[in-house]
């Protein structure tokens, strides 16, 4: 399943999660920034789980995952709402780091966790900006934050 | 006039609106180049030289190698001159004889897949006699203390004014300092891409990542043999720039046209990671030995400096770096006796060029080290001895331009001063002595940016703006702004439908600012300087009322009996008939019987601005921004870790278009500041840059970012409306001395070198006496 869509492609199994996603899909909103991991610019949600898609081999990934990349954000409340107040705040400038950065985001708030400057800039710190000093990133998602649907956190342990 | 500019009011302007190009962005649907598809494209590689100096004997190809399935493009191959036509014109696009960097072209390749042309690559081998290299700004500086015997001058200019023996004859105590500066990479994180298409005529399209569409265009005619006009470029998305999509696409460019034109096809080069920063320009590594004289009471006699920079190979832009480098080496101050000797040296690396602040950083950095190493010698507090010594209204810089009226540069030292409390928070610096294992300091720097090209530049540039009305899409009329400027996160596309729609007085949802392409935009100048803002759009304000007055004329001619009508609100009005009708009923109107209409300007600089290029006196730039930066920071006495902690900064960048893209460049830019500091180290080791991998260079992520007090002083550009003065290149400028100068309060070290990384911080330790060993033996 990409993006809620169910999506069947042959690929050598040690084809780049990556180029699945921007080749063989058409899936450009994930950008390639390094190839090795290191900027975040390529990061998509695996089972709800942020992977920097340039180091997955796409056969990792198991028939019947669920694949969520930017383009798949707006599929839902939280990922309209985080889309608003990244562009309220000013989160995006040349805009290439952020496929990457908001689905890091869209994985913090969905995780639920007890917001404060420190996780969310943990939660980020995967994310290379060259462009913003990420200011106005943290500030969006601070704000996402404050109104996150309590229906799109992630069941935790217990509930599951 | 300037009274009218700085007192006018407007509409849009001076709002925080969101930016246009954000929705898209958000939503992961704006394509850069490597999104966009190009059908039947090849891909293209380059062949690279492993030796950084030597003479090309021969190029071997593989005769095992089957190379009929690609395209190689050697020499012989180019229509026109062998030469990118940057300044000096002395870089080939293709090694024919001498090679100066390694990594230099031997011959491209392109081939249906990009597998395929990377074996084809693989398979062609050169025969190369060494000659011994220079790789580092070390040896250069050893030799050119000993005279410059062995160096190869790719540019060289010097400032004087007064006569300096008098003005250190006067003086009590003579200060001097050294202070260098290493490789900065600008690390977009989109890399470089370029996709060259052959035309039916002859020409080329090119599509690209790129700053400067008409950079691209004129400087490949004489390599591809083709005027202009059959070479036509488009900007691509661009994720991120800051100088390094400036003048290196043209280098991407001419090997995806040299090849596409051979190969007849589509050829794409999108560099990884890896190659972006191996072969691609530098921020020019710096040293500058300052020397200054202060009379008793500690004022300036005089300023004496030696600037050199590291142009690696080719000249390429390093004259006009060293221009920007050189007149900010004194900036800020009032010095009646100066002289600057600047000089770029050739190094066997890859040409150094432009990177955000363009020189101006390097200066800064040594400056304002330097100032407060003056004022300590003159026992006078930092912000004490800057106020005696700055520029004030009526002074005049070191080229003998005098600040006007319209600014006040210490204004914005005063209030970084009051926000920062720094005399209050001056006196718990720790001065060596850690408290709980941590040193605390507080520093200072105060400075200024010229706005727009150096001197008359712009009045030699030209710069055009024109605005278009037609029909948009929707079937509904609307006005497209037609410029070169490009967007690359800084806020173009959204600033500019800004000041148009205030210059025509409509909404801003009928204008708009596409991506330029050379087949549709006048030549507005490049990306660069500073001077979008300002220049590109005070010349779009100036086209906007342009087209305001053609549409008044109209409407009151066709609707209004040839009464005066004014358009205001979105509106014409007539105040004879009392009557008024909407901007889109006339523009319709207008558009159904006169077709499209286009207006153009061009930027005016006052005749007041007199520049003097050769003996480099005068008016060095139309306007200033000024900034002030107080940097606080705690070292952890044992680790030796500098953690930045807090920055208040004050800027005047001139009217502020729109606030919070504005803050946005100055907390981008602070952060890649923060970088040039104290994390962003790269060596040359074997001639190649040792930190070639996003893996080795490392620039700060979200847990680096200290907190930051940002505010603006508007203090209008007077000449051109709305009155920006320009935000991009400033706040690269003033942070890393202000982390230096904090450093000395908080430990007493005074550090010559950024980046300041923990292992400087040792070795500055060690160079001190026992007494600093002791301090690591305190915490």
């Amino acid at each position: 399943m990409v993006n809620g869509e169910e999506r069947t492609v042959e690929f050598p199994p040690a084809r780049r999660l990556l180029d699945v996603l921007r080749e063989d899909l058409r899936l450009t909103g994930t950008k390639e920034g390094c190839g090795e991991g290191e900027c975040g610019a390529c990061t998509v949600l695996v089972n709800g789980e942020t992977v920097v898609s340039c180091l997955m081999a796409a056969g990792q990934v198991r028939d019947g995952a669920e694949i969520m990349t930017v383009e798949g954000l707006e599929r839902s409340e939280g990922g309209r709402l985080l889309q608003r107040m990244y562009q309220e705040k000013g989160a995006a400038q040349c805009g290439f780091c952020i496929p990457g950065m908001i689905v890091s985001s869209y994985a913090y708030l969905r995780r639920g966790e007890s917001l404060s400057d420190q996780t969310m800039r943990d939660a980020h710190a995967g994310n290379i900006c060259r462009c913003t000093g990420y200011e106005k990133i943290m500030e969006a998602v601070a704000a996402a934050a404050e109104r996150w649907p309590r229906s799109e956190l992630a069941k935790t342990e217990s509930e599951s | 006039m300037a009274a009218t500019i700085s007192k006018r009011t407007y509409e849009h302007v001076g709002k925080s609106l969101i930016r246009l190009d954000g929705e898209e962005k958000v939503r992961g649907l704006t394509q850069y180049i490597d999104d966009l598809p190009f059908p039947d494209c090849w891909m293209g590689v380059v062949v690279r030289s492993q030796v950084s100096h030597g003479r090309l004997r021969k190029l071997v190809f593989d005769p095992e190698f089957d190379f009929s399935g690609v395209c190689v493009v050697t020499p012989k191959d180019i229509p026109g001159k062998n030469i990118v036509d940057l300044m000096g014109q002395d870089m080939p696009f293709i090694v024919e004889d001498v090679i100066r960097y390694r990594g230099e072209p031997l011959a491209l390749v392109a081939a249906p897949t990009k597998a395929l042309a990377e074996e084809a690559a693989n398979h062609i081998r050169a025969e190369i006699e060494e000659l011994t290299p220079i790789h580092t700004l070390g040896e250069v500086v050893e030799r050119h203390k000993a005279g410059g015997t062995g160096l190869d001058v790719l540019a060289a200019q010097t400032i004087e004014k007064g006569a300096l023996a008098e003005g250190f004859a006067k003086a009590e105590r003579i200060v001097e300092g050294e202070y260098w500066a290493g490789h900065q990479e600008q690390l977009y994180i989109e890399p470089q891409g370029m996709v060259a298409i052959p035309e039916k005529d002859g020409g080329v399209f090119l599509q690209g990542s790129l700053q400067c569409p008409y950079y691209v265009a004129p400087e490949l005619m004489i390599t591809l043999d083709l005027p202009l006009e059959k070479i036509r470029v488009k900007q691509a998305a661009v994720g991120g720039a800051f100088g390094g999509k400036e003048e290196f696409p043209t280098l991407i460019a001419g090997y995806c046209a040299l090849l596409a034109l051979k190969c007849g096809k589509p050829v794409k080069m999108i560099y990884d990671r890896n190659q972006d920063i191996l072969y691609t320009t530098k921020r020019h590594p710096s040293w500058a030995r300052y020397r200054t004289g202060l009379s008793r009471e500690g004022t300036i006699t005089a300023m004496e400096v030696d600037f050199v920079l590291d142009g690696g190979a080719y000249t390429t832009l390093s004259p006009v770096v060293l221009s920007r480098g050189i007149l900010h080496t004194t900036l800020g101050y009032k010095i009646d006796h100066v002289f600057v000797n600047g000089q770029v040296y050739r190094t066997h690396t890859f040409p150094n060029g432009a990177f955000r602040g363009f020189g101006a950083p390097q200066a800064i950095w040594g400056l304002e080290s330097h100032i407060e190493e003056c004022a300590a010698a003159a026992g006078l507090s930092p912000e004490t001895f800057r106020r005696k010594n700055c520029l004030h209204v009526g002074d005049r810089t070191g080229t003998g331009q005098v600040i006007a009226e319209d600014m006040d540069p210490p204004a914005v030292m005063e209030e970084a001063l009051k926000r920062a409390e720094f005399e209050k928070k001056l006196t718990s610096c720790t001065h060596g002595k850690p408290v709980n294992g941590r040193f605390y300091g507080i520093g200072l720097s105060f400075f200024g940016h010229g706005s727009g090209f150096t001197g008359d530049g712009e009045r030699r540039l030209k710069s055009k703006a024109a605005l278009d009305l037609e029909w948009f899409e929707d079937g509904r009329p609307g006005v497209n702004i037609r410029i070169s400027s490009t967007e690359m996160g800084q806020g173009t596309l959204t600033i500019m439908p800004q000041i148009a729609a205030d210059g025509l007085r409509v909404s801003m949802d009928r204008v708009r600012c596409p991506l330029p392409d050379t087949r549709y935009v006048p030549d507005s100048g490049p990306t660069v300087a500073s001077r979008t803002a300002m220049v590109v759009g005070g010349t779009v304000f100036g086209a906007a009322e342009k087209l305001k007055a053609a549409l008044e004329g109209y409407a009151s001619e066709s609707l209004f009996g040839g009464h005066g009508v004014h358009l205001d609100g979105g509106r014409f009005h007539c105040d004879v008939t009392g009557t008024s009708e909407s901007f889109e009923a006339v523009a319709e109107r207008y558009l159904k019987e006169k077709g499209p209409l286009r207006v153009y300007h061009q930027f005016q600089l006052p005749e007041t601005i007199v520049w003097d290029q050769k003996t480099f006196k005068g008016d060095s730039y139309p306007s200033y921004s000024w900034g002030c930066n107080i940097a606080e920071v705690e070292v952890d006495a044992l680790t030796l870790e500098v953690k930045l902690v807090r920055i208040v900064a004050c800027y005047d960048i001139g009217r502020l278009i729109n606030p919070m893209l504005a803050k946005g460049q100055i907390e981008g830019g602070l952060v890649q500041a923060l970088g040039y500091a104290l994390m962003e180290k790269m060596e040359i080791k074997d001639g190649l840059y040792d930190a070639s991998r996003m893996q080795t260079y490392v620039i700060p992520t979200a847990l680096d970012i200290p907190e930051m007090d940002i505010t603006f002083l508007e203090y209008p550009y007077t000449h051109t409306a709305p009155g920006a003065k320009g935000v991009g290149e400033i706040p690269m400028d003033g942070l890393a001395p202000a982390v230096a100068n904090a450093l000395v309060a908080a430990t007493g070290l005074r550090l010559r070198k950024i980046p300041i990384t923990p292992e400087m911080m040792l070795e500055a330790v060690m160079k001190e006496s026992g007494e600093g060993l002791g301090m690591l033996a305190a915490g």
